[in-house]
């Protein structure tokens, strides 16, 4: 079948070539955007990418790991689709090595990507001086969103704009008898959870030492054992059912106000806005806790297996065009709750706390790289038992330290 | 002790007490384990036939006010994974492609198996049954990556021989195990008449021991169609886009991350998926008890 | 004519090796090969994709290192013992009250045995939201009126394990059951009226007299709860992912996580090596006795 299919492919080309025109280009696309939003957002790329004279076949597959493994057996097994779907990081920087995907420099240099990209996408997207992967959105993974109704029964007039406000908010809201903080105990929102309160209590600085330099000394500087304490802290504000909660049902304790705070990733405005919620009126978004948070740039980008094939590579091409033209981008931010890849695209379609990311992520001092970003798989995957273990066990803050060294700088 | 009189009818035997506080408490074991074994299911169908404003309500043991059998059309028409909104239809089909020439194949490799392990000697073949049956123990994870490249190399990676082939890799254990063992009860003299006879080896297999097979067969037979049936892990990797079995569609609704989640739906295609597997138990379930009685009387 | 008969004997056997030609390649290609492969590359550094290089036990050092792999081997002997006993009592119990003479024994059957026909996803998924406290059965009978209910196991480090016993007791007791029924009909007629002459107590008969008498039932069901219990991912994936915390972590799914995942394929294969040799030295013997040893049991 495999070989037929090249087969197929081969005559394509040479009837192609020999047309000497171009042809309907097909392309399939591995995600996992299989929900209402996220389908509706790639939808968008899809008409985009047929408006434009080419054929998306769509390969949906649920979790992201299980797509991310389907497009590697993929490629390892030789019949690759012509893009996947990754997060910004590491993921696939070892296929690169391989030699497995094909780059996109030509498309990216046309488009002048290394202007209109924010520096922490061009540092995950280009490897040895050609771009591999084309982003699709930003997403700020540490938003802290607020139920307003909750706020007012707690008596709390203003938002909170320092850790120490923060915790005084959850002190209030407690004694008003409603779960302080929303938290779905996964490992991912374990992580997202504890990523805030050290960007938050430790500021930029911390946050590229740590996770970026893995610097010892900043491990066991003062100021990372009070990010631990301080997580540590926070595990009073949380409910009892937490466990295993996924993080829409964490969300909807704030729609039904049953909750006052949720950390969680600028995609929680779909549910906002499913459930018919306003910003401003019923929930509000806080980009962190002190005036100069860093802005952390997470998101998705699509990468395209190795071909020889010339109307392969032209769809490849065609997509990368298609997926960040600008007014692609703004629809499927729009729609995928997170911001365009590019500076250089009208805002004024955009909501409010996207507007807001959108203004501090101007700022090049606040935009700092994804956790995700600045490690190998492996080591963010050790680095998330140890936050997962602290959160649901005893540890001691000294133990927590040492966990962290030897997780980080094995 | 003869197959025969294994796969008999139940003869009755009163040891235990005739009084009548022994028989309730009998009855009371019994339904309230039946209690528990039901629970589940009877949570999903209930669920399934709720409208989602009734599910907010959060008492998931009551019955439906008002029955809906909405979630059962979505699930298995409409609803969406990705931009495909076709429900689980078309994942059906592509299990019963998947299920049918696997369940066969390794039904037969199995018994073919444990016919010449039985009754030939060939040299080494403990050997090889002893690695097959370790394997067994092995978690399918440690294989998926070396037979993606080996089915890639000879061509069959993402494609319906790939999947069938993996069914059969990792049947081959059990079924082999069960004919071998069902094969050495049977009484060798049979066997031996029939070598003096001149038969040969497919002679033998044909015309005698596979005639011999029906009870262990309805075992495999279930086995096989539960284990593949419910698979989900390979199918996602050996199958191909084409040919994704109903479990990763089912995957794919379950698990999104967004939104509400419609616990009548999802419910309704759980119990669609399960539908084939269960109906196989309930038709067959007493076949069961007394094929593998007479599979498993010798070692 | 001693030696066309010899001749006539080869072709004979030539025919089985020819026979047995499909396992030995599934063998030697599909486990072995690949169990050699994964052994091989837990002595290299790959971390995505498989290298050529050799770092000792390097692998196996990091591995005994991380306290997630360590959890998992724990909470794996806690489910394995705690799921094989109860599973067996339950399932022992549940065929002796079955085989009572009781009304509508083929209903209790089916309510019993039904569960192994659904997949470990289900399963999971089912049990999940029946014991989460906020959606099951802790709130509906505190709705009841019952406030102090309590019933969290989930949510609970200390306790997930029992959440996840009870799901692998619901789904593979009925199959125990199966088979000690089926094996409990095959006894004797002459037994039971012997013990009953001799007025030995219902329990005697069962513990001492019955019980040794099905060791082949027992066994086969043991191996094939045994496999299931090695091989466990989906089950827990869909109950607790592991949680909370890494509560409930089992080997299968640190094999499965590092390979894909986290992209770490030397630790994985390392992992898996382990259980390998784990399952060789426990399992080993075992098969060996009862299905390479003397034959005679009691049976």
């Amino acid at each position: 079948m495999f070989y037929k299919k090249n087969l197929l492919a081969q005559t394509a080309t040479v009837l192609a070539a020999g047309a000497g025109m171009a042809q309907a280009q097909e392309a399939e696309v591995i995600h996992w955007w299989t929900s209402g939003g996220e389908s509706a957002a790639i939808s968008v790329l899809a008409d985009a990418f047929e408006e434009r004279g080419g054929t998306w076949v769509d390969s949906a597959v649920a979790g992201g790991s299980a797509a991310r493994s389907a497009a590697i057996n993929r490629i390892i097994g030789g019949d690759p689709s012509t893009a996947a779907l990754f997060n910004t990081s590491q993921q696939y920087h070892e296929i690169i090595g391989e030699g497995l995907l094909n780059d996109i420099n030509d498309v990216a240099m046309r488009n002048d990507w290394d202007n209109v990209l924010p520096a922490p996408i061009v540092e995950a997207i280009k490897v040895d001086g050609k771009y591999y992967a084309a982003p699709v959105n930003i997403h700020m993974p540490l938003w802290i969103w607020y139920s307003m109704d909750a706020m007012e029964q707690a008596g709390i007039d203003t938002p909170p704009t320092t850790m120490e406000e923060f915790f005084t908010a959850l002190d209030a809201l407690e004694e008003a008898g409603i779960t302080p903080l929303a938290l779905g105990g996964q490992r991912w929102q374990e992580n997202l959870l504890f990523s805030a309160v050290m960007t938050n209590v430790g500021g930029r600085d911390l946050w590229t030492s740590v996770y970026g330099e893995k610097d010892e000394a900043a491990i066991n500087s003062p100021e990372f054992r009070e990010v631990i304490e301080t997580f540590i802290r926070l595990k009073a504000y949380v409910d009892d059912a937490s466990p295993g909660r996924n993080w829409n049902d964490a969300t909807a304790m704030l729609i039904n106000d049953s909750a006052g705070f949720q950390i969680m990733g600028d995609w929680a405005k779909g549910e906002f806005k499913q459930a018919e919620q306003e910003v401003g009126v019923d929930y509000g978004c806080l980009a962190g806790l002190r005036p100069d948070a860093p802005y952390v740039l997470g998101g998705d980008v699509f990468v395209f297996p190795a071909t020889d094939d010339p109307a392969r590579i032209e769809a490849q091409n065609m997509l990368v065009e298609t997926m960040t033209a600008p007014d692609v981008q703004v629809a499927f931010n729009n729609l995928k709750g997170s911001i365009p890849i590019r500076s250089d695209v009208d805002v004024a379609g955009l909501d409010e706390c996207a507007a807001l990311g959108m203004e501090i992520m101007s700022d090049a001092s606040r935009q700092a790289p994804d956790a995700a970003q600045m490690m190998d798989e492996y080591v963010y995957g050790s680095v998330q038992d140890v936050v997962t273990e602290l959160w649901n066990t005893d540890m001691s803050v000294d133990d927590a330290v040492e966990r962290f060294d030897s997780a980080l700088r094995n | 002790m003869t197959t025969a009189e294994l796969i008999a009818p139940a003869a009755r035997r009163p040891v235990t007490s005739q009084h009548l506080w022994g028989r309730v408490g009998i009855y009371a074991f019994l339904f309230a384990m039946a209690l528990f074994f039901l629970l589940p299911l009877y949570v999903m169908l209930v669920t399934s036939l709720k409208t989602m404003d009734e599910i907010r309500l959060g008492q998931i043991f009551a019955l439906p006010a008002q029955i809906t059998f909405e979630p059962w059309v979505t699930a298995w028409s409409s609803a969406c994974t990705g931009l495909d909104c076709t429900g689980l239809r078309v994942g059906f089909w592509n299990s019963v492609e998947i299920l049918v020439p696997s369940v066969v194949l390794s039904i037969l490799l199995g018994a073919l198996n444990g016919y010449a392990l039985s009754f030939w000697k060939v040299r080494g073949a403990n050997v090889l049954f002893a690695c097959l049956l370790l394997g067994a123990f092995m978690p399918y994870q440690v294989f998926i990556y070396p037979l993606v490249r080996f089915y890639a190399q000879i061509g069959i990676y993402g494609s319906l021989p790939g999947i069938v082939l993996t069914h059969v890799i990792f049947g081959m254990p059990v079924m082999t195990l069960l004919f071998r063992n069902y094969y050495s009860a049977l009484p060798s003299e049979l066997f031996k008449a029939a070598r003096i006879d001149g038969a040969g080896f497919w002679a033998i297999f044909i015309s005698i021991v596979l005639p011999m097979s029906v009870p262990i067969t309805i075992v495999a037979v279930i086995m096989q169609v539960t284990a593949i049936w419910n698979d989900f892990l390979l199918g996602l990797v050996f199958a191909g886009r084409e040919n994704l079995p109903m479990t990763v569609q089912l995957n794919n609704i379950v698990n999104t991350t967004t939104g509400e989640r419609a616990y009548n739906v999802n419910m309704a295609a759980t119990i669609l998926t399960s539908l084939v597997p269960l109906a196989v138990y309930l038709a067959s379930g007493r076949w069961f008890v007394r094929g593998i009685a007479s599979g498993a009387v010798k070692g | 004519m001693q030696i066309s008969r010899n001749v006539r004997h080869v072709r004979r056997n030539g025919v089985a090796y020819m026979a047995l030609l499909p396992m030995a390649a599934i063998v030697i290609f599909a486990y072995l090969g690949t169990m050699a492969w994964s052994v091989r590359l837990s002595f290299s550094s790959s971390r995505m994709l498989p290298k050529d290089d050799f770092v000792g036990f390097d692998q196996y050092v990091e591995l005994f290192q991380t306290s997630r792999w360590l959890t998992s081997l724990e909470n794996f002997v806690f489910i394995a013992v705690f799921f094989l006993s109860i599973c067996f009592v339950l399932g022992m119990l549940l065929a002796i009250f079955i085989d009572q003479n009781v009304r509508a024994e083929g209903l209790f059957r089916t309510a019993f045995l039904y569960p192994y026909a659904m997949s470990f996803v289900v399963t999971g998924l089912m049990w999940q939201w029946i014991l989460n406290p906020d959606l099951g059965l802790q709130q509906t009978m505190r709705d009841l009126g019952f406030s102090g209910f309590v019933l969290d196991w989930v949510v609970d480090s200390d306790t997930v394990l029992y959440a996840i016993v009870l799901a692998t007791v619901w789904h593979g007791a009925g199959l125990v059951m199966a088979l000690i029924l089926a094996g409990l009909r095959g006894i004797d007629m002459d037994l039971w009226k012997a013990t009953r002459i001799d007025g030995i107590p219902a329990w005697r008969v069962y513990g001492f007299i019955i019980l040794p008498m099905l060791r082949p039932m027992i066994i086969t069901s043991l191996v094939l709860l045994s496999i299931s219990i090695v091989k466990m991912y989906d089950l827990v994936v869909a109950m607790t992912n592991g949680g909370p915390g890494t509560a409930s972590e089992v080997p299968a799914k640190f094999i499965m996580d590092n390979l894909f995942e986290r992209a770490n394929i030397g630790l994985a294969t390392a992992a898996s090596t382990v259980m390998l040799v784990t399952v060789l030295i426990i399992i080993a013997p075992v098969l060996y006795s009862q299905y390479f040893g003397k034959k005679g049991a009691s049976a």
